[in-house]
């Protein structure tokens, strides 16, 4: 009887959960690697090793941020900017915890006409509003010394999808900002369209970051550690496999542009302009980098200028970002936004 | 006098019970409360969770919301002096800015539709223009408007016109389709004697026929006041400067919930408005029309 009632007990044990955690991701140059981390094995590998298990769910890029926000997710891709602006302005405390890339050309200004960034006053600009779209347009006419120009921007608030035949079909619009592969397919299709900027000039100021709750890192049970270590450990070997060589590289590739359903070449394409951080101590050395402050300085401006941070939000301090350096931009008690190099130097040292 | 029995069970699924009008009254507003308490009860406990919780705002954050759309001026326009007169801070605000604009779009696109009210009748009417549009307008019936959307873009560019032309393609096929079939309803006996008496082409088909399904028209154009709105946001939504929609998708991408849901019932009033407008017209201009 004892015995029965042991082995009952042991097998209760045996089938308690294991902890499930779902990242989400939407389709970017920087972002497809993480479906071709999940369905390559290299996940399961390293969620494996951590005892959990680790959904990865594609979402369109807005759902993703709603998901993320109403908590039904537990990790998400998403650029600096919309990480402080969408959780942390919610009120949910994040944290970055691998910084994946930089945008370094994938976003751009496009004209017609040979127009020059002073000629735009005026006339009418496509672009998604109160994205980076919009941040980026604002930089170019800043580092122009056109800043005193930005109020007679005329914004057209034009969706994503619709961006490019609205802008190729009518020669009357003569300028948008949008990003890849959207750029590349208004260059292919009319070549008297123009780059006049570009986000390479801005380094460093578009992150793609994958972004977890707060809450999630510090569970108890320390399952959600376990989880971000299992990611960041995938992550760095997926990141290393792309940027390669051999076999193994162009399977990572290929899998990657699979993701988006991209040709290899034009994912190619769009790798040269993205920035990956190709390892971890490099990742880490840009978070802990007084560098990294002064870009999201700029930022956070952008959004609470722009009313991004929310309507009750009075001071740009009320949503403050925390860094690895112990530093905080804002007020101490408010820090939303967390930049978290920790996982990153430990894949440095080889403690993962 | 009548007598009050007590309410019993058994009314519930009693087709002759005549309940009191202080009851039926009461009883309407059941759900509205029902709606109340549950969006009170879900954003209380979320922000128990999260103080600063956007997805469904306290009360006081649209409170604030609802202050900021009808006091503020929109974002991209020039702040005013918060001292001015409070009918000038009315006019510059972002709520005013964005439903004179939607509204220019509404109307504009119902005035289009005035011809295919017309169209329809005349269908009805003249076997020969029934000859040369019916079939067309029953294939143009079944394009799924929105899909057409890009072409629209190419065709008449990207700021008012793609958008008044999306609510108009949308709409108008409907609208011809069922003018024609109240009309074609007019007795033929009707028309007959109308001829017997004299009448002309024009009067059988302006001052018998138009005239008498008038009333039955209004209210083909009341049921579709509704996918017009609809079409509206949809094109307002995709690429727009101003306007409800433009509001709302904007403000949906950092989750202003707190100015969304105030213009959301903002948009439900104004059409609520307007079809209590056209259903008052249509009591007024023909008492004589008792609807089934």
């Amino acid at each position: 009887m004892a015995v029965l009632f042991a082995g009952l007990w042991s097998q209760a044990g045996w089938a308690a959960p294991t902890p499930t955690f779902t990242v989400g991701w939407s389709v970017y140059a920087g972002w497809n690697p993480y479906y071709y981390m999940a369905r390559s094995g290299i996940l399961k590998r390293w969620a494996d090793k951590y005892g959990v298990i680790i959904k990865v769910q594609r979402f369109d890029y807005a759902a993703s941020l709603d998901a993320f926000v109403a908590k039904n997710i537990d990790a998400c891709t998403m650029t600096n900017m919309e990480a402080l602006d969408m959780p942390a302005a919610a009120g949910v405390d994040s944290t970055a915890i691998i910084l994946g890339d930089y945008s370094n050309g994938n976003d751009a200004v496009l004209v017609r006409n040979s127009l020059k960034l002073s000629d735009l006053p005026g006339k009418p600009v496509l672009l998604v509003q109160k994205t980076v779209s919009e941040y980026l347009l604002e930089r170019a006419m800043d580092l122009n010394g056109l800043s005193g120009q930005l109020s007679r921007l005329k914004l057209l608030n034009t969706s994503d999808s619709d961006i490019v035949g609205a802008f190729l079909g009518n020669k009357g619009n003569q300028v948008a900002v949008t990003w890849k592969p959207l750029v590349s397919e208004i260059l292919a299709q009319d070549p008297s369209v123009k780059k006049v900027f570009d986000s390479s000039q801005i380094p460093g100021e578009i992150l793609d970051l994958l972004v977890v709750r707060s809450e999630v890192l510090q569970r108890s049970d320390g399952s959600g550690a376990r989880f971000a270590k299992a990611v960041t450990g995938a992550w760095y070997e997926t990141v290393a496999q792309l940027t390669g060589s051999g076999a193994v590289a162009s399977a990572a590739i290929s899998g990657s542009a699979a993701a988006s359903n991209d040709s290899v070449d034009s994912y190619k394409e769009q790798l040269k302009t993205t920035h990956l951080f190709t390892s971890p101590q490099l990742a880490a050395q840009f978070a802990s980098s007084p560098d990294l402050k002064q870009k999201m300085e700029l930022v956070r401006q952008f959004c609470f200028r722009h009313a991004l941070l929310g309507q009750n939000i009075l001071s740009v301090d009320d949503v403050a970002i925390a860094y690895p350096d112990g530093g905080v931009q804002g007020k101490k008690d408010r820090v939303r936004l967390r930049i978290d190099a920790s996982y990153s130097q430990m894949a440095a040292q080889g403690k993962l | 006098m009548t007598i009050k029995k007590p309410f019993r069970p058994g009314d519930l699924i009693d087709i002759q019970v005549r309940p009191v009008r202080l009851w039926t009254q009461s009883l309407s507003w059941l759900l509205f409360l029902a709606g109340i308490v549950l969006y009170a009860q879900f954003s209380i406990s979320r922000h128990r969770e999260n103080p600063e919780d956007r997805v469904v705002p306290s009360l006081n954050q649209l409170v604030q919301g609802v202050k900021a759309s009808v006091l503020e001026p929109a974002e991209e326009d020039d702040p005013i002096d918060s001292n001015a007169a409070l009918f000038e801070r009315l006019r510059h605000s972002m709520l005013w800015k964005d439903t004179v604009a939607s509204a220019r779009r509404f109307f504009i696109a119902l005035a289009l539709l005035l011809p295919a009210v017309l169209l329809g009748l005349h269908m009805a009417v003249f076997p020969y223009a029934d000859a040369v549009f019916l079939r067309f307008v029953l294939f143009l019936d079944k394009i799924i408007a929105l899909s057409l959307l890009p072409i629209l873009f190419i065709v008449f560019g990207i700021e008012e016109w793609s958008k008044i032309m999306l609510m108009v393609i949308g709409v108008a096929p409907t609208l011809i389709l069922d003018t024609c079939n109240i009309s074609r309803s007019v007795p033929r006996e009707q028309i007959v004697k109308a001829f017997t008496l004299k009448s002309t082409n024009a009067d059988v088909a302006y001052r018998v026929i138009l005239k008498q399904v008038m009333p039955q028209i209004i209210n083909s154009v009341r049921l579709n006041l509704k996918p017009l709105a609809l079409f509206l946001f949809a094109g307002e939504m995709i690429a727009s400067t101003d306007g409800l929609a433009y509001r709302i998708a904007i403000m949906r991408r950092h989750m202003g919930m707190d100015i969304i849901l105030p213009y959301l019932l903002w948009v439900a009033l104004l059409l609520f408005v307007l079809d209590s407008l056209l259903r008052f017209a249509n009591r007024r201009l023909h008492p004589w029309f008792q609807p089934l």
